[in-house]
């Protein structure tokens, strides 16, 4: 399996060749790059085995799929069209997904997917694509479909990859946040903001509450989905407003607690690894990492081996996560 | 490996909340997630068989995969 940083003459190489790739790095080399068999996202941090946590405008973060897949179909979708992501995959395959970060197909995919028909049927692995943080605001994030070498910044990108038979894609997360012994949070209703929450099933003002209490919010809510722990992370707390912002939605019919603290993450995503994976590197195929990790963690120059790739600003595993780490693995069945 | 029948009684346990399982499809996790909150708050007998519907659905079109099928395991024995 491969997944490395490149240069932008090494990764044109690739595409010549007629590889399956997909990429990430900035709008500008991505630009670069000849038309081919490739989808692109945009973001300027990564995840390397050679520099561990590096951000760079200058080289592209690559994963081959060619010797792993069978064949690969790119399809556009947008926010409409996106809800028959499932029910189009390929019954033997994965279908892989880039977003543009803010755009209408980011919030819509966020908000619906869990209720889009067949949900789940067939894996969906892919990351919401950003911008270097010196640019928020002022550079739209973006997808590049390398077929046809167009940008678009409201769309979703999908490779749709086929396994060869005997093989089976299946998705993991490494989520380093469980919930904590705090309160029970429950949302009057579905969205990345709130100004109401239910603690303990009493209704209060959400930032008046976290103030109150002093949360430290770069520990995100988690939510216990069936032993799975899926986080939702702070992105403001405006008192004034009285109102919070998310980076991803909360769900009603979902109950949250503020997550536990976390020590050295490179220490304990290392021990997370060891007791949770059982990963062989040889059948990881892709992997991403949330750019809240990167940040709070302080992972540049730090490595996360073997799981590499770029830094996202939202992590797709059947639906969208945050602040976790997503991989995929391909087994033979 | 089959799935068993959707009118084997533990889909519905399960959809109910009334026997849980460690599972290991992270799938099936998060649909669960999200199908158990919504039995408890609507148990009707719609709302439960179409939930059952859904993972079953989930697991049958999955039964291939080394996970779902250990986790076929843990909940039929």
């Amino acid at each position: 399996m491969s997944q490395a940083i490149m240069s932008i003459d090494e990764v044109k190489g690739l595409i010549e060749k007629g590889r399956i790739l997909l990429l990430s790095g900035d709008e500008a080399v991505l630009g670069q790059l000849p038309q081919g068999k490739w989808i692109g996202g945009t973001i300027p941090y990564f995840m390397s085995k050679k520099h561990g946590g590096i951000s760079t405008k200058e080289m592209v973060f690559c994963t081959d799929l060619s010797d792993a897949v069978e064949s690969a179909n790119i399809i556009e979708y947008n926010e409409n069209s996106l809800a028959k992501v499932y029910s189009e995959a390929p019954e033997d395959g994965f279908c892989f997904v880039l977003i543009p970060a803010l755009s209408q197909t980011h919030l819509t995919f966020a908000l619906n997917a869990p209720n889009y028909k067949d949900f789940g049927v067939r894996p969906l692995i892919g990351w919401i694509t950003g911008v270097h943080l010196d640019d928020l605001g002022k550079v739209a994030p973006k997808v590049i479909n390398g077929e046809t070498g167009k940008f678009l910044e409201d769309a979703a990108l999908v490779m749709q990859a086929k396994l060869p038979q005997g093989k089976a894609a299946d998705i993991g997360i490494i989520n380093l946040f469980e919930q904590g012994d705090g309160d029970i949070l429950t949302f009057p209703q579905d969205g990345f903001s709130a100004t109401d929450v239910f603690v303990n099933g009493e209704k209060q003002n959400f930032a008046e509450y976290l103030t109150k209490n002093n949360f430290d919010t770069k520990l995100p809510l988690v939510a216990d989905y069936y032993g799975a722990s899926v986080n939702i992370s702070f992105q403001a707390v405006d008192t004034d407003a009285g109102e919070v912002k998310f980076y991803a939605p909360v769900f009603s019919s979902i109950r949250y607690k503020h997550a536990k603290p976390v020590g050295d993450y490179v220490n304990e995503f290392t021990e997370k690894l060891k007791s949770e994976c059982g990963l062989d590197e040889n059948r990881l195929l892709f992997s991403c990492n949330c750019i809240l990790n990167y940040l709070y963690s302080e992972l540049e120059g730090k490595k996360t081996d073997p799981m590499v790739g770029p830094i996202t600003f939202g992590e797709i595993a059947y639906q969208l996560l945050n602040q976790t780490l997503v991989y995929l693995e391909i087994h033979d069945v | 490996m089959s799935v068993p029948s959707k009118s084997n009684k533990t889909w519905t346990d399960i959809v109910t909340g009334k026997k849980t399982y460690q599972l290991k499809f992270l799938a099936a996790k998060i649909l669960l997630g999200r199908l158990t909150h919504a039995v408890k708050d609507d148990p009707s007998p719609g709302n439960i068989q179409k939930s059952i519907d859904q993972l079953h659905a989930l697991f049958s079109k999955n039964a291939h995969m080394p996970n779902v099928q250990e986790d076929i395991k843990t909940i039929f024995g």
